[in-house]
């Protein structure tokens, strides 16, 4: 150790003095490096931070409702599943973007364990029925799954425009808004509605109008089959299908 | 200002940006003519304002002068300069930063728009997006005020309008389009998309692409009706000018490994190919340089996807044969492979200015040498195997990586592919070095039935002494016993890979267990590939060993 010691100081004289010592990043001494927060950091942290809410109450939903990663449409079912999306929907503070970034979320986003597709529909459903904005544009063409029962519930005063195709049960049970979708709608759409308009860009599957109650169905491509229906008007290309005599339920056009 | 004092401006601003954005490797900037997309589709009116500022080829920023006048009283020149520099600057040192990114977006967006004309205009708009972020947020700069003085179309005008809300900053966007309702909506939602995160870039594309999508489509509509093309981009259009030669073979390769989908990949060199063939591709020689032939995307996919693949090849003792052996030392430069550096010489590191090749010559063996011999590949495309040019093929991917082998170590490779060879279905390629002539063979699908015709492969195999042999077929071969009666027979070292497991491979496996000459590997997935070990004959390293 002792002769460490003495080998280090008699290195000393050899060494270069510290006058003389370049520093390599003598340049960057100066170097004032911006780094200021802007208008955008704080946005992306709020949508994050809304996203793992809304995510958090679709896992909540999903542990409730889909326990067995099985869930059946029955009336029942869908009016237990929204009571529950309501529940946690009602806390959260988000925009109709957030609605649209979600649906995206749901596809491509490892965090959320799976998309259910009713589920998945009954909590988009709510959380459309409680936005805080009246008109709602949700620009899915390019999801590939086609989510069902959008617009359940939709209530009077609200305008929901989906940009893609919907799949089953879409609009069932309307309570007065309005709902288009700029593509296909599956079967059972507008089934059991009570009021509002229902305006489908392209085709529209079987059973559409089931039990329902009043409001309009407009349909511009074709109407596959119609339900049962109690009340309310069907139309296809502008002219009126029922009431009239010539559709029956569920008669394939 | 004349052109030689704008040069002697930027000569004098360049050392305060080059600190500014920390040293990036970029030659100085010149100032010269630069190409107008938007003049060149119509008839150049002198009258028309001057659209493009910078142009960025290779690594060289350029300015336009006229650009630079025509900003005259609407900004001090040297903070007009400043924020062209820092534009283009941000775009290597940030984003797209290299051209698997740009692929990688423009794929992206793609997905979304559907036409390649608009995918490129919004992949376009988003790098810009990225890069004046970047640097707003970062980087003292004149970005902002460049913004509030250029002139703006529609989309600009969103873009600018969508520029106040992420940064801040006031740029005198007009109330009357910022406040119309369309397009407030689409400032609200690009607004959203977290710009600076690089690991969703990709997610971020498609909602920017998505929420722009109308916009675009109405400018088209504009534009079609009144029969132009759209206005150039002040800050330089992004083309594949922008990536050096290297860069643009590097980022294929990337992109091949990172997608593994031969659609995703043929659809953007297709889109791309006029440009690609500007650059040199399409054409022998490394894929080589100059102008010609079609590119063959299929064939391009199977290169860059091998070249990620490195399989070792075990050297045999050659008689007198000239080999190659290190004789001096040369710079290593990025895109060039790693088997030949110097590790001692290089200190450890892989850095261009730093590591160094070995430069191989040609010496006069005596005796036995370690070498390697020329290879015959017999690769299998009948119906049952998949057909290389619509989905990934493991047995074409496998080939392919063989064939560097051999190619890299100077040997030459035959091809002998086969379906139902005694009924014609089969194609033979003599011994060459010729990488891409290889692939195109080794590429061809016949998709019939199975059966190898010996007497096809027999000229290829006299008179070589030394030959390797390189199977890859799924052994579903209908006289697979002449097969293995002929593997009995020879002694050469002989590579077997078969795709899958079934009763046919399990045969020839039991069939040829005990000749020492023949390896047998199983590639279920892409990942078994890397496993292969070319020429390697059991117990070549532990002659104990008896079991494979």
């Amino acid at each position: 150790m002792k002769n460490a010691c003495s080998k280090k100081k008699t290195l000393e004289p050899l060494q270069q003095k510290p006058e003389a010592t370049l520093n390599p990043f003598e340049e960057f001494r100066s170097f004032q490096f911006k780094r200021e927060e802007i208008p955008l950091d704080q946005i992306v942290q709020t949508t994050e931070v809304v996203m793992n809410q809304i995510r958090l109450g679709y896992e909540r939903l999903l542990e409730e409702e889909a326990k067995e990663l099985v869930w059946m449409v029955q009336y029942n079912t869908i009016i237990k599943a929204y009571e529950v999306a309501e529940k946690y929907i009602k806390e959260i503070d988000y925009s109709a973007e957030d609605i649209e970034d979600f649906c995206f979320a749901l596809e491509n986003t490892q965090r959320i364990p799976y998309l259910i597709p009713g589920p998945a529909g009954i909590y988009i459903s709510a959380l459309c029925n409680y936005a805080k904005e009246e008109e709602i544009v949700l620009k899915l063409s390019e999801l590939k799954t086609e989510i069902n029962l959008v617009g359940f519930r939709l209530p009077k005063g609200k305008r929901l425009m989906v940009e893609g195709d919907t799949g089953d049960f879409t609009g069932i049970g309307l309570e007065g808004g309005e709902l288009e979708v700029e593509g296909n709608a599956k079967n059972w759409t507008g089934a059991g509605m009570r009021s509002g308009k229902i305006r489908v860009k392209k085709n529209i599957g079987l059973h559409t109008g089931e039990w329902m109650m009043g409001g309009e169905i407009y349909v511009e491509g074709r109407v596959r089959g119609l339900g049962n229906i109690v009340e309310g008007k069907v139309y296809e290309r502008d002219k009126l299908v029922y009431p009239g005599k010539v559709r029956y339920p569920n008669h394939y056009y | 200002m004349e052109e030689k004092e704008l040069q002697a401006l930027i000569e004098e601003i360049w050392p305060r940006l080059k600190r500014k954005h920390l040293y990036p490797e970029i030659p100085i900037p010149k100032v010269g003519k630069v190409s107008d997309s938007f003049d060149e589709e119509n008839e150049k009116d002198d009258s028309a304002e001057v659209r493009v500022g910078l142009e960025m080829k290779g690594k060289q920023m350029t300015l336009n002068p006229l650009f630079l006048s025509s900003m005259k009283g609407k900004m001090a020149e040297d903070n007009l300069v400043e924020a062209l520099l820092d534009h283009g600057i941000t775009h290597y040192t940030f984003c797209p930063w290299d051209f698997h990114t740009h692929l990688m977006l423009y794929a992206e967006a793609k997905k979304v728009m559907g036409d390649k004309e608009s995918a490129k205009q919004v992949a376009n708009y988003f790098i810009d997006v990225i890069a004046d972020t970047h640097c707003v947020k970062k980087r003292a700069t004149e970005i902002p005020e460049l913004h509030r003085n250029i002139k703006k179309g529609n989309v600009e005008a969103v873009i600018a309008s969508l520029y106040q809300r992420i940064w801040g900053i006031d740029l005198g966007v007009a109330p009357s389009k910022k406040g119309e309702k369309g397009n407030e909506e689409v400032v609200r939602r690009l607004a959203r998309i977290p710009y600076l995160d690089r690991s969703r870039w990709s997610e971020s594309i498609r909602k920017f692409a998505r929420s722009l999508k109308p916009l675009l489509l109405l400018e088209q509509k504009e534009q079609e009706a009144r029969g132009g093309k759209g206005e150039s981009n002040p800050q330089g259009e992004h083309d594949l000018n922008h990536y050096s030669y290297e860069e643009i073979d590097e980022g294929l390769r990337d992109y091949a490994q990172k997608t593994m989908g031969l659609s995703d990949f043929k659809e953007v060199v297709d889109d791309f190919s006029k440009e690609l063939k500007e650059m040199g591709y399409g054409i022998e020689g490394g894929m080589g340089r100059g102008r010609g032939a079609p590119i063959d995307s299929d064939v391009l996919f199977y290169m860059k996807l091998a070249e990620n693949y490195s399989i070792p090849l075990k050297k045999v003792p050659i008689e007198e044969t000239g080999t190659l052996h290190p004789h001096s030392h040369s710079p290593w430069e990025i895109g060039s492979p790693f088997q030949d550096i110097d590790i001692w010489t290089s200190f450890g590191k892989i850095m261009p200015g730093i590591t160094q090749v070995w430069k191989k010559k040609e010496g006069k063996g005596r005796g036995k040498i370690d070498g390697t011999p020329d290879c015959l590949i017999i690769i299998d495309s009948s119906g049952s195997m998949i057909n290389p040019r619509k989905n990934l093929s493991y047995a074409v991917l496998g080939a392919a990586c063989a064939t560097n082998a051999y190619l890299r170590n100077d040997s030459k490779v035959a091809v002998y592919n086969f379906s139902d060879a005694p009924m014609g279905g089969r194609d033979v390629l003599d011994y060459t070095d010729k990488r891409e002539e290889v692939y195109r063979v080794l590429c061809r699908y016949f998709g019939g039935g199975t059966a190898l015709d010996l007497e096809d492969i027999m000229p290829l195999i006299k008179g070589r002494k030394e030959l390797d042999l390189f199977i890859i077929t799924d052994m579903k071969i209908t006289n697979l016993e002449t097969l293995i009666g002929f593997f009995g027979k020879i002694q050469n070292r002989v590579t077997a890979v078969h795709i899958g497991e079934n009763p046919y491979a399990s045969r020839f496996e039991k069939a040829v267990e005990k000749r020492k000459n023949i390896n047998i590997f199983k590639v279920k997935k892409k990942e078994d590939i890397p496993h292969i070990v070319l020429g390697s004959i059991r117990e070549y390293f532990n002659p104990v060993h008896k079991s494979r």
